[in-house]
C-alpha cells in the first residue's frame, strides 16, 4: 500500500472517516499546513514510516485507510510534544488516539499487535480487578504473544526487591467498574456515543 | 491558604504504580509528607486510572475511569495530591476536557451515573512542595542539604503537556524540579534530555524503543556529569532505573552519535565512555533525605541501581 501510487477522486477518498477522526479527537485536521513541527519534535518519528505531519496530510486527502494499514498510530507515545507544538492548534495526540480507537474498532487492518495486545490486557486487568496486576499483565502478555521467555530475567529480580506483587486483591467496589463498562458498551449500541 | 497558619491537608491519589513496581515513591511521598507535617489520606477503594492504554483505545472509557475516582476523592477533604505523572495527567485532562465540552461530559455522568468532580482541585506534588508548602519554607525545614549532589532533574513528557492542562510549569522550558533542588541543597546540572520522552508505556510491548530512548537520557546526563537523575514519575523510574543493565548491554560502546560525529572529538571526549551507573531517585526521596528520614525509611532496597555507594560516597547515609 505504501509504495502504491496515491490516486484521489471520489472512490478513493474516505471523507465520512476523516469525519469520524475529527468528532473523536475534537480536532480540525483541516487547519494543518503542513509545516512539519510537530514530526521535527516527535520522539517515535524515526520508527514510523508515516510521521505525524503526513498522517495529518494522508487524513486531509481522505486516506483513512493507508494510515490504519501502517504502524505509525502504534509507535505513538502519547507524549503530546506535537500537540504542545503545533501552531494551527491541531491535537494530533487526540488525533493518534482518534486513530487507534478506530483501528481497535475495526480490529484493524494494524500489523501492530503486540502494543494492541498490551492495551488490551492493560483494559481487561482494570475490568477484572480495579487496578493494575502488573505480574499478570506481564505473564499475560508473555503467554499472548508467544514470548514465554522474554523479561524472564527480570521477573525474580523485581519480585525479590518487592516491585512485584506475588496477589493481587481485588478493589471492593469491583461492581461499579463493571458497571461502567456496561453503560459506555449500551451507550454505544444505542448510537448515543461514538 | 497561609503556612504556617494552618495546617495542609490533601486528599491522595497514589495510583497503580505506587502500590506495585514504584512503591518507593508512595513510601517516600508518606515519608517526606509526614517530615513536613503535611496531611495525607488516601481515597478509599480508588481505580485505575487507565494511564495511557485506555485513552490509547478508547477515550470514553479513560474519561469515565477518571471521572469516577475524581467523585470517589470528593468523599476525602482537602485538594488532591497526585504523584505520578500519568495519573496527575490523566485527571486533569479529564477536567479540562468535560469542562470545555458539554456533550462527552454528559455522556461521561452517564457511563459513571453521577456527576463528575470538575473542580476538585488537582495537584501535582512537586506543586505543593514548591508553591503550597513553599520553597522558602521548604528550605528552613531541610535538616540535611544534600551538599554535592549533582542531580540532572528528568520532566519526562506528561508533568508540563500540553500547556493548558496540567498548569504546571513552562512546557518548553520548567524549572520547577530544579527550584526544588537548589532548596534541598543539592547542585541541578544543565543537560539536553530533560523532556525526552523515555519511551513509557512501550516497555511491555516494545522494549527496544525504550532501551534507545531511555540510553540517550542517560548519555546526555552524564556527559552533563550528572551523579544521578531524580524524576517524579514511576514510568521514568522503571524505563531508567530496571532496564538500566539492559541498556549498558546494548549500547555497551563509547556515544557515536550523529552529535559527537559532527562536533568531532572534542565532545567525543566529553562523551562518557565510562558507563557509569547513575542511580535514579524519586523527588520525594531526595527531599526526605534531606529532612533527615532515614534512609531505611525511603524505600531504597527497592531501586534495581543501587543508590548506596553514592550517597555514601557525598556523606548523605
Ligand atoms: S505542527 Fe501542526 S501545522 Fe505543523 S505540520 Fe504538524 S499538525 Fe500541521
Ligand atoms: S504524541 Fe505521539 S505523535 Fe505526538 S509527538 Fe508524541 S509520540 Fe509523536
Amino acid at each position: 500500500m505504501k509504495n502504491k501510487l496515491m490516486h484521489l477522486s471520489n472512490e478513493t477518498m474516505n471523507v465520512g472517516f476523516v469525519k469520524k477522526v475529527e468528532a473523536l479527537s475534537g480536532s480540525s485536521v483541516r487547519r494543518c499546513f503542513q509545516c512539519g513541527k510537530c514530526s521535527a519534535g516527535c520522539p517515535m518519528s524515526a520508527f514510523m514510516e508515516h510521521p505525524p505531519n503526513r498522517i495529518v496530510r494522508l487524513l486531509q486527502l481522505g486516506q483513512g485507510q493507508r494510515v490504519l494499514a501502517g504502524r505509525s498510530i502504534w509507535y505513538c507515545a502519547s507524549c503530546e510534544t506535537c500537540t504542545t507544538r503545533c501552531p494551527n492548534k491541531v491535537d494530533l495526540a487526540a488525533i493518534m488516539d482518534a486513530l487507534r480507537k478506530l483501528s481497535w474498532d475495526a480490529d484493524g487492518p494494524s500489523k501492530e499487535s503486540y502494543v494492541q495486545l498490551a492495551n488490551r490486557l492493560f483494559i481487561e486487568n482494570i475490568r477484572t480487578y480495579g487496578r493494575q496486576y502488573e505480574l499478570r499483565l506481564g505473564a499475560a502478555f508473555n503467554m499472548k504473544s508467544g514470548q514465554f521467555l522474554k523479561d524472564l530475567m527480570l521477573g525474580p529480580k523485581l519480585i525479590s526487591k518487592g516491585k512485584l506483587k506475588m496477589f493481587h486483591s481485588k478493589n471492593k467496589n469491583i461492581g461499579e467498574i463493571e458497571a461502567i463498562f456496561k453503560r459506555i458498551e449500551e451507550m454505544r449500541k444505542k448510537g448515543e456515543a461514538l | 491558604m497561609t503556612p504556617g497558619k494552618k495546617r495542609l491537608n490533601y486528599s491522595y491519589y497514589p495510583g497503580c504504580s505506587l502500590h506495585a513496581s514504584g512503591r518507593e515513591y508512595d513510601i517516600s511521598t508518606r515519608a517526606l509528607f509526614k517530615a513536613l507535617n503535611v496531611g495525607l489520606k488516601e481515597v478509599p477503594d480508588w481505580f485505575c486510572c487507565g494511564a495511557t492504554p485506555a485513552h490509547n483505545v478508547d477515550e470514553l472509557l479513560s474519561l469515565s475511569l477518571c471521572a469516577k475516582n475524581l467523585s470517589l476523592a470528593e468523599q476525602v477533604e482537602g485538594d488532591l495530591a497526585v504523584a505520578c505523572a500519568a495519573c496527575f495527567s490523566r485527571l486533569k485532562t479529564t477536567q479540562h476536557h468535560l469542562k470545555e465540552d458539554e456533550e462527552r461530559r454528559k455522556q461521561v455522568e452517564t457511563a459513571i451515573a453521577g456527576p463528575a468532580a470538575l473542580d476538585k482541585p488537582v495537584k501535582h506534588i512537586l506543586e505543593i512542595l514548591a508553591r503550597e508548602f513553599g520553597l522558602s519554607k521548604l528550605e528552613e525545614s531541610v535538616k540535611k542539604p544534600l551538599l554535592g549532589l549533582k542531580v540532572a532533574s528528568y520532566y519526562g513528557c506528561l508533568l508540563t503537556r500540553p500547556p493548558e492542562v496540567p498548569e504546571l510549569d513552562d512546557c518548553e522550558d520548567p524549572s520547577i524540579m530544579e527550584d526544588i533542588l537548589r532548596a534541598l541543597g543539592a547542585e541541578p546540572v544543565q543537560w539536553s534530555h530533560r523532556m525526552e520522552c523515555c519511551g513509557a508505556n512501550f516497555t511491555l510491548s516494545r522494549p527496544g524503543v525504550v532501551l534507545k530512548l531511555s540510553n540517550a537520557i542517560l548519555e546526555s546526563a552524564r556527559r552533563a556529569g550528572a551523579d544521578c537523575i531524580m524524576v517524579a514519575c514511576p514510568l521514568c523510574h522503571g524505563n531508567l532505573d530496571i532496564r538500566q543493565k539492559e541498556i549498558k548491554d546494548a549500547y555497551g560502546a563509547p556515544d557515536s552519535t550523529l552529535f559527537g560525529n559532527i562536533f568531532g572529538s572534542e565532545l567525543q571526549q566529553g562523551a562518557s565512555s565510562d558507563q557509569r551507573d547513575l542511580p535514579v531517585f524519586y523527588i520525594t526521596q531526595l527531599a526526605a533525605l534531606a529532612m533527615g528520614v532515614p534512609s531505611g525509611n525511603l524505600g531504597f532496597e527497592s531501586v534495581i541501581t543501587d543508590p548506596k555507594p553514592l550517597l555514601r560516597e557525598k556523606q548523605l547515609l
